[in-house]
């Protein structure tokens, strides 16, 4: 026997119990109060399907106390109500039913303005499932995945038997959301799942997964499976659901009072954990399943003042003492304040009241058929047992409580119906039935019922609503998840951040980089002081890791023609060791990414790409390579080697100091490139402007980048040689005006807009983008991309970055790039302008206290003699 | 019971039309990726040299092997990827949202990942299957 805290009072329990179980025998009646009424709810379903039971556990909030075992030292509490669920003064709003209907918060509130927001606030704090911890520790989730030839979801008797039919035709995953067979009265079924539960504990190729819950079937067939501690993706090659039946859910007056039970309920209290559900008890049993829980409380001890059942079933009535038995009754009434104080059957015009605590509802099933609702009709999916069964829900047009979880009523669906809401799907989505916890377990089957009793056929034939003559009645579309799942079940192995490292990640770290996220990768952002590095490379030399880039072979007969078409630039005339800046754009004529192509052979090229665009361009290539039919190959070598860029003034004398090679401008041009061995690592040696200094991008196999990067350091000592990291970078490209994709870009940039017209040849017969670019000649350019200088504003330039372009009073622009340039004396930036009346404005307004006004880029090295060495 | 050991693996690229892949495939020398029906992946010290080849390199750069062993690898690798492992194969696909190459042979499973990826995915490895790596 163990103990678990219940609202500030110590509960004990016994071996086997579920805290519902539990808290029954200490006399807890009052197990929820409902969402919007505050309406008194107790222990109903018994079966993990209904929500009357849900309470706060451990600080989780919805969770099924009459599945959920006892455990020593839990805390337990129930949610809503206020100040207790005990004693609720917001029961008030059960009186207040009738001005508040259905859908009241759709059409109040609305003036002035403000009230919605202040009425949110008071619904939200008035209404819900509980509060979620905010101080609860991230936990992190097993995921792991699982193949299997057959998932089989439910453990009863049918899921069992089909498992151990399906063990001969290969691997068999049964999933349970419970433990087999607990929660079984003994008796007839209790000693069938245990037979079962032998013959497949001796099959090998049969896994059990007891408190596993299937969410959802999705196409694959995937089924995602939680548990306490893990999620399970299973794949499976074919699926059996067994997920049974729960039993139907009466509709009459009173139906949602405290004492009114379903029958699984009460015979599990009295049957399983030996707790008498009621002193006084009336039982409606329409089943046979009925006749064996109205035994098991003859058994347990509880006074039957009146049992009902159909005339079919009076032989097999079982023998004890039963005060009245009304043969062909229903229940027309439950009455009672706080709990169940009496119930009122009838048959046919006659009706008798019954004093008593306990009414056991025994009306039908009502197949759990949410996970096979979600299933395709092709899909290799079986239903077997109570699942597979038809609903059987009683008459649906009587006034009672039709959905448990949103405190919807019969009444409320009739004024639903009558405001023009006038099927089952879209009364379920103004009313909110079967949208809860229960996901329409209890209530689905009564609402299609009610919307199928008025359909126009029944009407027409009737006159009114009938449910007896009611036509089928579809039920609504179920979706994932089944059962009500945690957010971090949703969460669970969803990794967002993948780090792309260079090989020079470790180097960087040792220096001490400031390293952060850019283009998919981890990248140094500066070393120490930026302004430094800046210096070190307008100045003397300095390297950066630029083995990020993505980098490309191009090969085979037809690989001339690939890049031909794909590049807007000529490309024919580019001669071997040469190299072309390119603009990569799509079909729309935007630009997608930028590069440097160079030609390495008679058929065979490299590329570069920005390093965010590198997985855009690749799939390009070869997505045009099949299109065009090309034989042409692409061998992405982003992976495979890493980049250095060499850069400044003394760039060639360092680079000079380590090769035998010759480097200098007859041997290695600008714009050109060279296969040459620095410090001993073979190198393709690549001519670059990006930063407007002397430049060498020395592109080598991977894992040798470290001793060259060391290197490079050493032989840099004679020039004071710093690594510089990507703040440097803004700047040293910003002064040679150089765009950044994506930052000083928008989606629909064309090269135009760009200012970059000089890097598409309108000449050649076509090219990715081309027709779409003709058709824009015709347009006048709307938007452009200008180099700015700044007067006024913040010390931090920087943080002009995003600052809109204001003339007269209207937005006419935004600033996309912003520094100070040491070097020119200036504040400059980059940024987008719109024409205003045909023209583009040169003069705005920012921030307080700033003006920009355009100026012509490059700011730096105009001329590019710098950059050429 | 399962390892993780880190490995660089030797891995030769072959672009070449899909009659000479068919070729090198029935040739069947070394550990054969036909990754693409006009590319195929070489594992473990082959000779770079393919006759009709449009390009036939060593890039065993681009590539780091992370490799599990024990009777638990594949429960290890349950953790981290959706691929349905053969008995004894190769299949490509997803691991730790890295596009890989997964060699599977009697007690050990091979994953190839992009070598910039190599530190993300031992990374998963160690969190996810820490459980099966602790057994």
């Amino acid at each position: 026997m163990g103990a678990f805290e219940f609202e500030g009072r110590s509960v004990s329990f016994e071996p086997g119990d579920t805290l519902a179980a539990a808290l029954y025998r200490h006399g807890v009646r009052t197990f929820s109060r409902s969402l919007k009424y505050h309406r008194r709810r107790g222990l109903y379903c018994g079966t993990g399907d209904c929500p009357n039971c849900l309470m706060t556990v451990d600080g989780q909030p919805a969770v099924r106390t009459c599945t959920t075992a006892s455990e020593d030292g839990m805390r337990v509490e129930r949610s809503g109500g206020w100040p207790s669920a005990e004693r609720d003064l917001l029961r008030v709003t059960d009186s207040l039913h009738r001005v508040m209907p259905v859908g009241f918060y759709y059409k109040t509130f609305i003036k002035p303005r403000f009230a919605w927001p202040l009425a949110e606030r008071v619904i939200r704090r008035a209404t819900g499932l509980g509060a979620l911890p905010d101080t609860t520790a991230a936990t992190r989730k097993v995921v792991r995945h699982e193949h299997v030839e057959t998932l089989v979801i439910g453990g009863g008797i049918a899921g069992l038997a089909a498992a151990e039919r399906a063990a001969a035709d290969g691997s068999v995953l049964v999933c349970d959301e419970g433990r087999l067979g607990r929660g079984i009265a003994p008796g007839a079924s209790l000693d069938r799942v245990r037979t079962l539960v032998d013959a497949v504990g001796g099959l090998d190729a049969v896994t059990v997964l007891e408190e596993h819950t299937a969410l959802g079937i999705y196409e694959g067939l995937h089924v995602p499976v939680a548990a306490d501690r893990e999620l399970v993706h299973v794949h499976p090659a074919r699926i059996v659901v067994a997920t049974g039946a729960t039993e139907s859910h009466g509709i009459f007056p009173g139906n949602d009072l405290p004492g009114v039970m379903l029958g699984r309920a009460a015979a599990g209290l009295a049957g399983v954990h030996a707790v008498r559900p009621g002193e006084r008890a009336v039982v409606v049993a329409h089943t046979d399943e009925g006749l064996e829980h109205l035994r098991t409380l003859l058994e347990a001890g509880v006074r039957v003042v009146a049992a009902a059942l159909p005339e079919a079933l009076a032989d097999r009535l079982p023998g004890g003492d039963i005060g009245e038995v009304v043969l062909d009754g229903d229940v027309h009434e439950a009455r009672g304040g706080g709990s169940l104080r009496s119930v009122v059957l009838r048959r046919g015009d006659r009706a008798k009241r019954f004093d008593c605590d306990l009414l056991v509802l025994s009306l039908g099933l009502s197949p759990r058929d949410g996970l096979a609702r979600m299933v395709l009709p092709s899909e290799p999916v079986t239903v077997v047992g109570d699942a597979a069964a038809a609903a059987e829900p009683g008459p649906c047009d009587r006034d009672g409580v039709v959905c448990l979880c949103e405190d919807v009523s019969t009444h409320d669906l009739a004024q639903a119906w009558e405001e023009g809401f006038r099927n089952a799907e879209i009364l379920k989505r103004y009313t909110t039935t079967t949208m809860g916890p229960c996901q329409g377990a209890m209530c689905g089957a009564a609402l299609s019922c009610f919307a199928a009793s008025r359909s126009p056929q029944v009407l027409e034939e009737h006159g009114t609503p009938r449910t007896t003559a009611r036509p089928p009645a579809p039920r609504t579309t179920a979706r994932p998840p089944a059962r009500p799942t945690t957010l971090e079940t949703l969460a669970a192995g969803v990794h967002e951040i993948v780090d792309k490292r260079t090989s020079l990640h470790e180097v960087h770290v040792e220096a001490g980089a400031r390293l952060d996220r850019s283009g998919g990768w981890l990248r140094p952002f500066a070393y120490g002081d930026w302004r430094e590095e800046y210096r070190a490379v307008r100045e003397r030399v300095s390297p950066m890791d630029v083995g990020t880039l993505g980098k490309f072979t191009i090969a085979g007969p037809d690989a001339n023609e690939l890049v031909e078409r794909l590049f807007p630039c000529r490309t024919a005339d580019l001669g071997r060791g040469r190299t072309r800046y390119v603009l990569v754009l799509d079909e729309a004529g935007y630009v997608m990414d930028d590069g440097l192509l160079a030609r390495v052979g008679d058929d065979e090229w490299y590329l570069t790409t920005t390093s965010g665009g590198a997985g855009r361009t690749d799939a390009r290539l070869r997505q045009f390579a099949d299109r065009l039919e090309l034989d042409a190959h692409v061998l992405d070598r982003t992976a495979q080697w890493g980049a250095i860029n060499v850069a400044g003034p003394h760039a060639r004398d360092l680079i000079a100091g380590l090769t035998d090679d010759p480097i200098d401008a007859d041997a290695l041009p600008y714009p050109g490139f060279a296969d040459v061995s620095v410090a001993g690592v073979p190198c393709r040696a690549i001519r670059t402007g990006f930063v407007g200094e002397l430049a060498f991008e020395l592109h080598h196999p991977r894992r040798r980048g470290p001793d060259l990067w060391a290197s490079i350091l050493d032989a840099g000592r004679a020039w004071d040689a710093l690594p510089h990291g990507l703040d440097a970078l803004e700047l040293l490209r910003l002064e040679k005006g150089h765009v950044y994709l994506g930052q000083d870009t928008m989606p629909d940039d064309t090269p135009a807009k760009l200012g970059m017209s000089w890097a598409v040849d309108m000449s050649k017969p076509w090219f990715v983008g081309k027709r779409a670019l003709e058709r824009m000649q015709a347009l006048p350019v709307s938007r452009r991309l200008v180099g700015l200088e700044f007067a006024g504003g913040p010390d931090r330039v920087a943080e002009l970055r995003g600052e809109p372009l204001v003339l007269g009073d209207a937005v006419v622009g935004r600033i996309t790039s912003a520094e100070r340039s040491p070097t020119l004396g200036a504040s400059i930036g980059l940024g987008w302008v719109r024409a205003a009346d045909g023209a583009f404005p040169d003069r705005f307004e920012t921030v307080p206290g700033a003006t920009a006004s355009v100026v012509p880029t490059p700011f730096y090295d105009a001329d590019g003699g710098r950059m050429r060495g | 019971m399962a390892e993780l050991r880190i490995e660089e693996p030797s891995v030769v690229a072959v672009l070449a039309s899909s009659e000479v892949c068919e070729r090198l495939e029935a040739s069947g020398n070394g550990t054969l990726l036909r990754v693409a029906p006009r590319e195929i992946l070489i594992v473990g010290g082959a000779d770079p040299t393919v006759e009709g080849a449009t390009l036939a390199e060593d890039v065993s750069d681009a590539w780091s092997s992370l490799v599990l062993e024990g009777p638990d690898a594949p429960d290890a690798f349950a953790r981290l990827s959706e691929l349905e492992l053969p008995a004894e194969g190769w299949v490509q696909g997803d691991v730790a949202h890295a596009a890989a190459k997964v060699i599977v042979e009697p007690g050990r499973i091979t994953i190839l990942v992009p070598a910039m990826l190599a530190a993300h995915v031992e990374e998963r490895i160690r969190t996810d299957a820490a459980e099966v790596l602790a057994r």
